[in-house]
């Protein structure tokens, strides 16, 4: 015993003579600098300072952290000399006791946040209530939460003022996402039947019919009105049949007469089913304006974040955009249907009374739209697509939110048609999407930015159509640069839909306030906002979670 | 079309159209003119290699010839269809043209069967598996078959660029247009890619190369022509061109890189 008790002895201090020079560690810890000397003298007095005045706190627990911070020394101390290697003793050595000043500093740290987490740990645990039902002031302990208010409040913080008696329409969305996204996932991860391409084209079709679920279940379908419009069939055909040809042209899709026919039956089919479920009477339109709580931050979120993202690379990419003039695929549309409408309105309004033979000839002014066109479409080389795209984006960049939302509340519905009216959340949403937009678009532009020319040359010489580069070469290299701002700006989307608030939006942050000024829960503030700010934290923290594991995923094979 | 006039080579008895004619070419980038005057004819079947210093234009030359340079006065004209502002001529010719760049330009983020069968798939609208078999026959053809699942950051400059090769020639393009294709390549692997480009030269491809391979010039090369700033000062089969240069420039030119 005394032999190895001698020669740990002697090992240390044979060392301690080979490895320590006290020279060198003053120099590196203390006396380096003035400003270093001044630092750790001023440090280590406030740390005894606190070290004596949470003594007379919490003597327990101080003396607790005190020796659990000096065996972490001579475990630093055993490390740095290399009397005894640890995996704990070198992490301590690298993290948190290198220096002089940094082992201060941990003392410090470990009393302040012991501080921090005793009395968080008194007011949210210790002298809290939890009784949803003594919420009263004369109920509540002044010193500790009263966590009753978040069950008592739990319906309106979750759906605001929705009818409570169909409450199962809300419920039958949530089971809905957590089926699609728990089967996806399973499909996904476990490869269970993942190759058939079946399999994955049932669940697209369902994630892009998610939203129109969405919508039946929590705005309703009117039952009133004609069951089947035809001039809604004829002009909602003739936009789907546009974009199948528009597609075709592009070289998205192959044509064959299955899927001719598919695009045709399309609009009828969804147009009759919609008024056969309106019919129906099984749901039954809600009031938007109802809509509130988590519920309604989560759809304003989500509906911007997937709105804002097509907006933001449409306006990107006609940012860049080289197109010289109009082109005839909208200049032609547009004119014919301007001199359509002109001729059905105005000529034969004048041709029914004409005075004159002039006038007879006037009456036919809608023809000169053609004219105008054509001679536009020959002569103008401006470029149009990148100008409007350009002043788009400084325009709504250069404008607060909290502007751009009233302006869509206030301001929309004066460019709507009569008898139009816009519900507040869909201006609210369209604003704050062209709001999103605009700082994607800027993003996603650097990110083409980012690109060596090389890879639009090589698109460009292989053959393939401007489109086409965009989608299979650009696209997926600028997005994958990119991820990392396009989710920064997905998480300030759903954090900032708290704004809405201001515009008088019950979200989340709305009904808290609503919450508050109830008599029952006057002046709960502080759990209240706790809660959701669990509940914002918990949303990013997903966000920027997926997207490092989509980052590393998508890493394979990178130059 | 009466720009693609035929002549009858006496050489080898057989009638052979000019692909390429480029007339009087001018190319500006803003108030530099690139090209002042280009004019160059190449016959079906033949290589031809575009030389001179860095800077005389011999680049911007090739490229326009598929139109990643737009150029501002001058015919250019493949094939029988006239390279200009309308997009179905461009997309036309540039079925017909491959090209084959410096940098190699592969796409990163697909592997080397998907860079390959990129176009054939989308612009030939052949199906997947015609391409990917067409798409092999190339890859085994520049000798890299076993490559076709890795992607070009995990191969060796040589190899990309024989990928390179591989991609535009499974387009079946009638004309290859190479801008300088070994200049970013160590030395070691350069032999690999010219003996490629030597073998298609010797396959009956419509080539235009812009290169600094004098071997590769005076081995295979039908025709030679010599640029600088933005001219085209000289032009001659090779073993004149070499043996017996007329233009001061070429002579400086080629007693420089012969030299060093």
């Amino acid at each position: 015993m005394a032999a190895i008790t001698g020669s740990l002895t002697e090992r240390i201090q044979g060392t301690i003579g080979r490895r320590f020079n006290w020279q060198y560690f003053l120099q590196d810890n203390i006396t380096g600098s003035w400003l270093l000397t001044v630092w750790v003298i001023i440090l280590a007095l406030a740390t005894m300072a606190l070290t004596i005045r949470q003594m007379g706190t919490f003597p327990t627990e101080t003396t607790l952290i005190l020796v659990i911070w000096s065996i972490g020394i001579l475990l630093a101390v055993a490390e740095g000399l290399h009397i005894r290697h640890s995996r704990v003793g070198r992490w301590l050595k690298t993290n948190l006791l290198s220096s002089v000043s940094n082992t201060l500093l941990t003392l410090f740290i470990m009393l302040v946040l012991y501080a921090l987490a005793y009395s968080i740990w008194q007011w949210a645990v210790v002298n809290a209530t939890f009784d949803e039902n003594a919420v009263a002031p004369k109920d509540r302990n002044p010193d500790g939460a009263t966590w009753g208010v978040i069950a008592g409040a739990w319906d309106l913080l979750m759906v605001g003022r929705f009818p409570r008696e169909a409450l199962w329409r809300v419920r039958t969305v949530v089971i809905f996402f957590i089926l699609l996204g728990g089967l996806s996932l399973i499909v996904n991860k476990i490869g269970l039947w993942a190759r058939s391409k079946l399999v994955r084209s049932i669940f697209t079709v369902f994630w892009l019919l998610s939203p129109v679920v969405v919508y039946i279940l929590l705005a309703g379908v009117p039952a009133e009105g004609a069951f089947v419009s035809i001039s809604s069939l004829i002009i909602g055909e003739i936009v789907v049949l546009g974009t199948f040809a528009f597609l075709w042209w592009q070289k998205v899709i192959k044509f064959s007469w299955l899927s001719l026919i598919g695009w045709t039956l399309f609009w009828p089919v969804a147009y009759i089913a919609w008024r056969a479920i309106g019919r129906s009477g099984l749901f039954p339109p809600i009031n938007v304006s109802l809509w509130g709580g988590l519920m309604l931050t989560l759809i304003i979120a989500t509906s911007v974040i997937l709105l804002s993202f097509p907006m933001g690379m449409v306006l990107a990419l006609g940012r860049r955009s080289e197109v010289r003039g109009i082109p005839w695929w909208i200049i032609w549309p547009v004119a014919i249907i301007a001199t359509i409408w002109g001729l059905s309105t105005s000529t034969s309004e004048i041709l029914a009374a004409p005075r004159n033979t002039f006038e007879k000839i006037i009456a036919f002014w809608p023809l000169l739209i053609i004219v105008f066109a054509y001679i536009l479409q020959r002569t103008f080389q401006g470029n149009v697509i990148a100008a409007t795209s350009a002043a788009v984006i400084e325009f709504v960049r250069g404008v607060p939110l909290i502007t751009l939302l009233f302006m869509g509340i206030i301001m929309a519905p004066f460019f709507m048609p009569e008898g139009i009216t816009l519900e507040n959340i869909w201006a609210v949403i369209l604003g704050y999407a062209f709001f999103s937009a605009a700082y994607m678009a800027e993003l996603i532009r650097g990110g083409l930015q980012a690109l060596p020319r090389g890879q639009f040359d090589a698109a460009d010489a292989i053959g393939l159509n401007s489109l086409q580069k965009m989608r299979f070469i650009i696209l997926p290299q600028a997005l994958r640069i990119v991820i990392p701002g396009i989710v920064g700006q997905f998480i300030g989307s759903f954090k900032s839909s708290s704004l809405v608030a201001i515009v008088g939006l019950a979200e989340l942050l709305g009904v808290v306030t609503l919450i508050v000024s109830n008599p029952a829960w006057l002046g709960l503030r502080q759990e209240l906002f706790v809660f959701i700010g669990i509940i914002y934290f918990t949303g990013s923290f997903i966000m920027s979670w997926y997207s490092r594991r989509m980052e590393t995923q998508l890493g394979v094979g990178q130059r | 079309m009466s720009t693609q006039t035929s002549v009858v080579d006496p050489s080898i008895g057989k009638i052979r159209e000019e692909v390429i004619v480029c007339r009087d070419v001018h190319l500006w980038y803003g108030e530099f003119e690139a090209l002042r005057g280009v004019s160059l004819t190449v016959k079906r079947g033949d290589a031809t290699v575009i030389l001179g210093p860095s800077g005389s234009g011999k680049s911007t030359f090739i490229r326009a010839m598929n139109r990643l340079e737009v150029h501002g006065e001058g015919d250019i004209i493949i094939n029988g269809i006239t390279l200009n502002n309308d997009v179905r001529n461009v997309a036309e010719i540039r079925r017909e043209v491959g090209m084959v760049f410096q940098q190699f330009n592969l796409f990163p983020h697909l592997t080397v069967m998907e860079n390959v069968t990129l176009a054939p798939i989308n612009v030939r609208k052949w199906s997947r598996e015609k391409s990917e078999e067409t798409a092999m026959k190339w890859l085994t053809r520049v000798g890299i078959p076993e490559q076709a699942g890795k992607y070009p950051g995990q191969l060796s400059g040589g190899q990309q660029q024989r990928v390179a090769i591989a991609r535009t020639l499974a387009m079946e393009p009638e004309v290859l247009l190479f801008d300088e294709p070994t200049s970013a390549l160590d030395p070691e692997m350069v032999k690999e890619v010219l003996d490629v480009m030597s073998d298609l030269a010797g396959e009956g491809y419509t080539i235009v190369a812009v290169t600094h391979e004098m071997g590769f010039a005076r081995g295979v090369a039908d025709h030679i022509v010599f640029m600088d700033y933005g001219e085209i000062l000289e032009q001659d089969e090779p073993d004149e061109f070499f043996d017996n240069p007329k233009n001061d420039r070429l002579k400086l030119f080629l007693s420089q890189i012969l030299h060093h």
